[in-house]
Formats: C-alpha cells, sequence, structure tokens
C-alpha cells in the first residue's frame, strides 16, 4: 500500500514525535489539574478579589486563540530572561490553557456533591481536609470523568500546534517526513487517521472509566 | 448531658428557634414534636453544630458547640441519623459505617470493620455489608445510616425524622430497632412524627410552636388530660396527627 | 533602534489582519453552516449509504488537529491531484469542512430534540415531508441549536488563528510580522490577544441575544 510504503522508513522517527506528544500531554494535563484545582478552589472563595482574579484567569484563557497564547510566552518568556525548551515553553502554555478548562469541570463537579453528605461527614467528626479528600473529591472526580476526559482529548489535539515553535512533536516530526518524502498528501492523511484514532480510543477509555467509576452512583 | 439555654436562631429575617431551653440526661429519650416548620430540626442541627447560633447556648457534656474546640467534642460525644439518609454514595454500606471510626477514633482498619460487621447483623443487613446504597432499598439504607451513627459509639444519638422518608413497612424495621437502642438505653433526642411510637418509647416528650418550646413533660403527663393534653395546640396537633 | 518601533501605519496592519479574520471566519461560517445543515438533512432522511459515510468523515474532522487538516489540504491535496491551491483557499475549505462537521452534531441532535410525537401529530394532519421540515422540526430545532453553535462558533473564530501557519495574513499572521520587527513580544501577543478576546466576547454576546430572540418566539409558537 502506498502509504504505508511511504511512512515505512520513518516510523522510528515519527514514534519518537509521538513519544513528545504523549509526553506533553501527559506533563499538561497533570499541570492543568493542578491549575484547575487551584482556580477552582479561588472561585468559590469568599474573597471578591481572588475569586475575580479566578474567573478572569479562565475568561481570557478560553477565548484567545491558543496559538496567540503559544506565541505570548515562546516569544515573551526569553524577554523575561527566562530562557526554557520549546517543548517545556509549550507544556507550560497547555497547562495553562487547560488549566482554565479543568477548573470548570471541577467546580461543576463538586456543586454536584449532595449538602446532605457533606452534613453527615461534619457531624461524623472529620476534619474539613479528610472531608474534602474522603468524601468530596471522590464524589467530584467520579462525575467529572467525562468532561476531564474531553479536556484531555483537546490537550492531544492542541499538543499538534507545539510544532509551530520548533517542537518535533507528532507533527512536527510529520512535517519533517512530508517535506524530505515529497509526498505531503500520503503523510498527513496518515497523521490524520493517526490522530482521530488515538483520539477516539480516548474517548473509549474514558466512558470505560466513567462507567466502572460510577457503577453504583446515581445517574451512572 | 446536653443543655440548650436561651437558643435563638435566625435566618435572615425570619425568628425560628426563640429562646429555647432543653435538658437531656444520659438514658433518657426526649421526642420533640411540632408541625412543619415549627424549628424541630433546626434544633437537632443546632446540636450538632451544623447551624451556627444567633443567640443563647448549646453545651454537650459541657462542651459549648459554638467554640471550635468544644464542637470537636461534642461531635465525638453524639452522632446523627438523617432524614434523607445522606450516606457517602460512593462508598459500600461498610465503608460508610467504618470511615469515622477509622479516621477520627483511629480505630484500625479491621477492628472497625468487624465492629461494623456486628452492627450490620444486628440490623439484619449482615448480607449487605458489601453493598453501594445505590443497591439498598431506603429501609435498608436508613438502617445503614443507624450503623453508621452507632459505629461512633456515641453517648447521644439525634434522630432526626428518620421515618419520614420511608413506606411504613420500612418504617416498621427501622423503629424496631430504635426501639431495642432505648431499651438498652441509648440516650436519644428524637425528632419524628410517629405520635404512637414516640408514646412507646419517650421517657419526656417536649413541643415546638412556631420555635418556641411551649412544653416539656414526662411522656405519661403529656398525654394526659390534664397535662398537654389541656393545651389547644397541642390537642389540636395530635388529633390532626391522628387523623393523617 | 531602526526595527523596533511601532508605527501609526501598524494599526492599519492590525485593521487588515482583523479583516481577513473575520472576512475567513464569517466565510467559513456560512459555507460550514450550510454544509452542516444539509449533511444533518441527509442523515435525517435515511438516505441510502450516506449514514455512516457523513458520521465516519465527520468524527474524523472533529477528532484530529485542525492543523494537520491544513496541512493534508494546502501541502497534501496539491502535491497529490497536481493542482494548485492558494492559502486562502485552502484555509476557506478547510475550516468551513471542520466547522460543517460541528454544526452537523449540532443540527442533528436538534432535529432529535424534535418530538417523534409531534411529527406524527403533522403526518396525521397531512403535511408533507418538506413542510413538516420547515414548519415543525425547523424552527424547534433552530431554537435548540443556537445555544451549542454559538460555542462552537466562539471556537471556530480562534480555530482561524491557525491560517496563519500555512501564510494566510490574518491577525495572527500580522502578530508575527510586528513580533518580529518591533521585537516586542509581550505588547504584540498581548494586542492581538486582545483582539481576538473582543471579537469572541461580542460574538457570545451577539449569539446570546439571538438565543433569547428564538427562544421567544418558538415559546410563543406553542401557545
Amino acid at each position: 500500500m502506498r502509504f504505508w510504503r511511504v511512512i515505512e522508513p520513518y516510523i522510528g522517527f515519527l514514534l519518537q514525535g509521538f513519544a513528545l506528544t504523549i509526553a506533553a500531554c501527559l506533563l499538561a494535563i497533570a499541570g492543568a489539574v493542578l491549575l484547575g484545582a487551584l482556580t477552582a478552589s479561588m472561585r468559590s472563595s469568599g474573597n471578591r478579589l481572588v475569586r475575580g482574579a479566578a474567573n478572569a484567569y479562565g475568561d481570557v484563557f478560553r477565548n484567545v486563540p491558543f496559538l496567540v497564547q503559544l506565541f505570548f510566552f515562546f516569544y515573551g518568556l526569553p524577554e523575561l530572561g527566562i530562557y526554557i525548551g520549546a517543548f517545556e515553553t509549550g507544556v507550560i502554555a497547555m497547562s495553562i490553557a487547560g488549566g482554565a478548562f479543568v477548573s470548570d469541570v471541577i467546580l461543576s463537579g463538586i456543586l454536584t456533591v449532595d449538602a446532605g453528605v457533606i452534613d453527615a461527614a461534619k457531624v461524623s467528626g472529620l476534619s474539613r481536609v479528610k472531608i474534602f479528600t474522603r468524601v468530596v473529591l471522590p464524589i467530584a472526580l467520579r462525575v467529572s470523568v467525562r468532561p476531564m476526559g474531553s479536556v484531555l482529548i483537546n490537550l492531544v489535539l492542541t499538543s499538534s500546534i507545539l510544532s509551530t515553535i520548533t517542537v518535533n512533536e507528532l507533527t512536527g516530526a510529520a512535517k519533517i517526513v512530508a517535506a524530505t518524502t515529497f509526498k505531503p498528501f500520503e503523510v498527513y492523511a496518515v497523521l490524520l487517521v493517526l490522530y482521530a484514532s488515538l483520539t477516539t480510543l480516548l474517548s473509549f477509555a474514558i466512558s470505560a472509566v466513567h462507567r466502572r467509576l460510577n457503577r453504583f452512583m446515581t445517574g451512572g | 448531658m446536653i443543655v440548650a439555654e436561651n437558643v435563638e436562631k435566625r435566618f435572615g429575617d425570619a425568628l425560628v428557634l426563640k429562646r429555647v431551653n432543653l435538658r437531656v440526661e444520659p438514658g433518657e429519650v426526649v421526642t420533640i414534636l411540632g408541625a412543619s416548620g415549627s424549628g424541630k430540626s433546626t434544633l437537632i442541627r443546632c446540636i450538632n453544630g451544623l447551624e451556627a447560633l444567633t443567640g443563647g447556648r448549646i453545651t454537650v457534656d459541657g462542651h459549648d458547640v459554638s467554640t471550635k474546640a468544644g464542637l470537636v467534642a461534642a461531635r465525638r460525644a453524639s452522632a446523627t441519623v438523617f432524614q434523607l439518609f445522606n450516606l457517602y454514595p460512593h462508598m459500600t454500606a461498610l465503608g460508610n459505617i467504618t470511615l469515622a471510626p477509622i479516621e477520627v477514633l483511629k480505630l484500625p482498619k479491621a477492628e472497625a470493620e468487624a465492629r461494623a460487621r456486628a452492627l450490620l447483623d444486628k440490623v439484619g443487613l449482615g448480607a449487605q455489608a458489601d453493598a453501594y446504597p445505590q443497591q439498598l432499598s431506603g429501609g435498608q439504607r436508613q438502617r445503614v445510616g443507624i450503623c453508621r451513627a452507632l459505629a461512633m459509639q456515641p453517648r447521644y444519638l439525634l434522630l432526626d425524622e428518620v421515618t419520614s422518608a420511608l413506606d411504613p413497612e420500612m418504617t416498621g424495621d427501622v423503629l424496631r430497632i430504635l426501639a431495642e437502642l432505648a431499651a438498652d438505653g441509648t440516650t436519644m433526642v428524637f425528632v419524628t412524627h410517629e405520635i404512637e411510637f414516640a408514646r412507646h418509647i419517650s421517657s419526656r416528650i417536649v413541643f415546638l410552636e412556631q420555635g418556641e418550646l411551649i412544653v416539656d413533660l414526662p411522656t405519661a403527663a403529656f398525654f394526659a388530660e390534664d397535662g398537654g393534653l389541656a393545651v389547644p395546640r397541642i390537642r389540636q396537633f395530635l388529633s390532626k396527627m391522628k387523623k393523617d | 533602534m531602526r526595527y523596533a518601533d511601532f508605527t501609526p501605519y501598524d494599526i492599519v496592519l492590525l485593521l487588515q489582519g482583523l479583516g481577513v479574520t473575520l472576512a475567513l471566519f464569517i466565510g467559513t461560517t456560512l459555507i460550514g453552516l450550510t454544509i452542516g445543515l444539509l449533511l444533518a438533512v441527509v442523515h435525517h432522511y435515511r438516505v441510502p449509504g450516506c449514514r455512516p459515510v457523513i458520521v465516519l468523515v465527520t468524527e474524523a474532522l472533529k477528532n484530529s488537529p485542525v492543523l494537520v487538516q491544513l496541512f493534508l489540504v494546502f501541502f497534501g491535496i496539491p502535491a497529490f491531484l497536481h493542482i494548485r491551491m492558494t492559502p486562502v483557499e485552502a484555509a476557506t475549505l478547510t475550516i468551513s469542512l471542520n466547522t460543517a462537521a460541528f454544526a452537523f452534531v449540532v443540527f442533528r441532535s436538534g432535529i432529535e430534540s424534535v418530538d417523534r410525537d409531534q411529527i406524527e401529530a403533522a403526518e396525521v394532519f397531512g403535511l408533507g415531508r418538506s413542510q413538516i421540515l420547515r414548519l415543525v422540526i425547523a424552527p424547534q430545532a433552530a431554537a435548540f441549536s443556537v445555544g451549542p453553535l454559538v460555542g462552537i462558533l466562539v471556537n471556530q473564530l480562534q480555530v482561524t488563528s491557525l491560517i496563519s501557519v500555512i501564510g494566510v495574513f490574518d491577525l495572527t499572521k500580522i502578530g508575527n510580522i510586528l513580533n518580529l520587527r518591533t521585537l516586542q513580544p509581550f505588547i504584540v501577543w498581548a494586542v492581538i490577544g486582545l483582539i481576538y478576546y473582543l471579537a469572541a466576547k461580542t460574538l457570545a454576546h451577539a449569539g446570546g441575544r439571538i438565543e433569547a430572540a428564538l427562544r421567544r418566539s418558538v415559546k410563543w409558537g406553542g401557545i
């Protein structure tokens, strides 16, 4: 098959790019969850200034194109005297953009926890920290699996944009292969199918995790 | 001993509890009666610290629930069973019962589970230890709720309309368990609409009317013609309840 | 210092870039919504053999990066078919199809949201297929679809920034030019970001008003 003939010599190279994509996405989702959790707690804070800052962060980073955000960090950070690699810059930008979405997911997850259940935990003498870690968070995370999965899938798609700042993740590697082989159609067609398969597989996995975790929960 | 002195609770403009005084001695079963909205559940929620007082004082074994340390001690001494069960939906019956004993009482897991299983056996749910709340009927859930409270070995059991959300037959199961507990000498503060049952197990009955505690009598006196029944509001309330 | 300074002419540049971005956004939105609607109607009438193809293609478009789609169209198709394609043509084709894929899903569930009962009732009254589509399904599906569509379009507006990568002189490309010339990345990208932000907010606001108006009209129609 012609597609395979074009790609075959570069499989190793493309796999390296794929590994970089996976690494970027895993680091970014971790960063996004951390930032998102922090932002969600800030958004539920009693202090108006804190709440306003957190809301503004979510609003701005959801309404500005990721490419523009990426350029802002990629060209801007060195101006501040911060010299980090393109990959690191990309991961930071993805974490910040992803965090804006994750904070929404976590906040609505926390809001679904029944107030009565929290009352029960309070009167049983559990500390605030224990109530959060043993009761609120586990319930919130269960209802958040699907929306969190969508954020992860979006990060996978977004990671292709890192190729514009010289990161040779999967798309970046494919660009090089397309330029070397002069077969852009074959290379990009395969690439498109690869991404679509990867994200489809991911969404199946997310659905499975959701069903597994919500077996015995209301509305699960 | 639970002592409420001049307890006042406001929600905005609404005065829900007005200068309520109540004492519950160890070994007593005190039932709080009153129409819907009379402040019964709010009184329970003030005793376990879920609502902050806007006036007066509540102490449990001398611990003032309005102070941080006092509340911790008061909650250690009491346990609450809720109208809508409020079980942790992500945990099995066993998990629901053992969470606080392990995290708060610091019991070893095996011991907490052994205690939980014994309690489940006692309420006839020995086979349901690994079931999630969603897999249980309302009556079974409430029995788990009672076990969860008892697992903390509380000196005082606070029961907030625990049968209101149940079918009549399930209500019977739950009331039988509560009767056994009363017979064992468990101290209870009991908010209910089950008049006959209250008459059967209570040592004292208090009546709340629009946030005011208007009658506090031993059970026999409460139902006597020259006692509680002499109060027109109570006669009216009781006859209405009988009709329902 | 020859390169470093901003000039008043830069404002013209920014406006030009914004113009290209908006023109392309509006054009692709019109094409995309039309195609998405056609696909949804074809899907609704179960035209033989069309359903799996429509679903497969729209899913592939929704589940792959737009950047890769742009590369496939701009670099791949001309090389494969030996034709010429300008960046604007490639961008228009790609973003239109991408918008169509997302719009299809919205329109499809909009149509599905109309009760079977209502459609059957309309059939009983002797309405024809196209009358049912126009008079019964369309108004309700439209009211149901506007909210999600606004969300999609706000997102697609941001997606258009990617066309700068294949050489379209849109707002982001102007940002690149100014960035290289002035070497003031913070100011340049903050300004570019602000313009996108304001455009997105305006779009979301307008969409909200249209949605409210449509919902009102459907409610009235229901009485």
